[in-house]
């Protein structure tokens, strides 16, 4: 038996491999490791498997070769290898075989969930409580909208910001202009999402505007991870969310949160987006303005606190990237 | 002995386990294993005990076990440890 990560040059056998058993080759990861079998050089693979940050992926296992030391080789690489790389949790998504309901099942390795929820004890608090869920990118009036409408019908209202860094606003900024811009909300406790929400983990496809089966797959992992992991924790009864007229993945989620959160405990309330000068706000309008270096009248489409971050020093490299890029959360 | 840096030992294999330690203020240990519901608390005691002898005071231990026997963990945990010594 050889474990051997993989090059360039193996890639094509490993694709094969990997689709004979019946998956998906995913081109994007880390580490590929393989185990051959045979001593010298030349033997047929038996089994694959991908890294891809802290999700363990594309484990494929050729069937006579299942229930061998195979998978236990392929995992020991990939488990050393993403602890090398600074994850002390790592994931894997699995058909629910073994699980009790639902189209996929997310497994955890390390305590991560049960950690992140530890960090945010002290936030908890007795009552009846909401939550919101947000990337805030960056946070806009209709954000505030959200938010004071739903603090107004709970004990504590809890804003997790989403933690995922792939938007032009880096994590510690929307969180800050969140917190900044809640401030005065006396029962709004801001905190992050860690990996536990609309993140890679959860929800890998939201990022990519992806209209497969798949993202809705995703989506109802991660509404379903919140209502049973997450909402239970906080107390909370009620998750708001902003209506959704632009963007088809976002409506999607939507739908999916009314389908499946009543069910779980959780009550699914969606709120009307606030206008300005007739047309919803929303931060890729935002975006759009900083495109354009177009900062007169911002104070329409944002609260103070974030204007004044837009017209900031710490503000020009942000401007600078959303005029050179492009992408949906560019 | 102290805890200096990141390190492993092991594998995920059946009747193994694999050790991460790396520093931290306290010591913390996190168990996972596929006997836990039984065996957890005879794993804890063989963990704390190697770490008395070594002398360890602080660091984040973890152990993924898939049914290991004592001498495993034994081995494991102190291989993990010289790993984690400073040069």
């Amino acid at each position: 038996m050889r474990v051997e990560v993989l090059g360039a040059r193996d890639l094509d056998q490993a694709r094969a491999f990997v689709e004979a058993q019946g998956l998906a080759f995913e081109p994007d990861f880390d580490d590929l490791v393989g185990v051959f079998s045979g001593v010298t050089g030349g033997g047929q693979l038996a089994g694959v498997g991908a890294r891809r940050g802290d999700v363990l992926k594309t484990i494929a296992v050729a069937p006579s070769r299942q229930g061998t030391y195979v998978l236990g080789a392929i995992v020991t690489q990939l488990v050393a290898r993403g602890f090398a790389a600074g994850h002390r949790s790592l994931f894997v998504f699995t058909t629910p075989a073994h699980a009790s309901h639902g189209r996929t099942a997310l497994l955890e390795s390390g305590r991560g969930l049960a950690r992140w929820l530890d960090a945010h004890r002290e936030l908890v608090r007795q009552g009846s409580n909401g939550a919101v869920v947000v990337n805030c990118n960056p946070f806009t009036l209709g954000h505030r909208h959200l938010v004071e409408e739903a603090a107004r019908g709970v004990d504590t209202l809890y804003v997790l910001v989403v933690s995922e860094d792939r938007s032009v606003f880096p994590f510690e900024v929307r969180l800050r202009l969140v917190s900044e811009g809640t401030r005065d909300l006396p029962n709004v406790r801001v905190l992050d999402t860690g990996r536990y929400a609309v993140s890679a983990i959860t929800f890998p496809d939201y990022f990519l505007k992806s209209t497969e089966d798949v993202a809705l797959v995703q989506m109802e992992l991660d509404v379903t991870l919140f209502a049973r992991r997450i909402a239970p924790f906080f107390g909370v009864r009620q998750r708001f969310f902003g209506s959704e007229p632009y963007c088809e993945t976002t409506r999607r989620y939507n739908e999916t949160m009314h389908r499946l959160l009543p069910a779980l405990g959780v009550e699914a309330v969606e709120l009307a987006r606030t206008a300005a000068g007739g047309e919803a706000i929303s931060a890729s309008g935002v975006r759009a303005r900083l495109r354009e270096n177009h900062l007169e009248g911002i104070e329409e489409l944002v609260p103070p606190t974030t204007a004044a971050f837009l017209r900031s020093q710490e503000a020009v490299a942000i401007r600078e990237r959303l005029r050179t890029s492009e992408g949906r959360h560019a | 002995m102290s805890i200096a840096r990141k390190a492993q030992a092991g594998t995920m294999q059946s009747s193994d386990l694999m050790v991460f330690v790396e520093p931290a203020g306290e010591l913390v240990i996190e168990i996972e294993s596929t006997v836990k519901r039984q065996f957890e608390h005879l794993i804890r005691t063989k963990v704390e005990e190697v770490l008395r002898a070594e002398g360890v005071k602080s660091g984040r231990v973890r152990l993924n076990d898939r049914g290991a026997l004592d001498y495993a963990i034994q081995a494991r945990l102190e291989t993990a440890l010289a790993r984690a010594e400073a040069e």
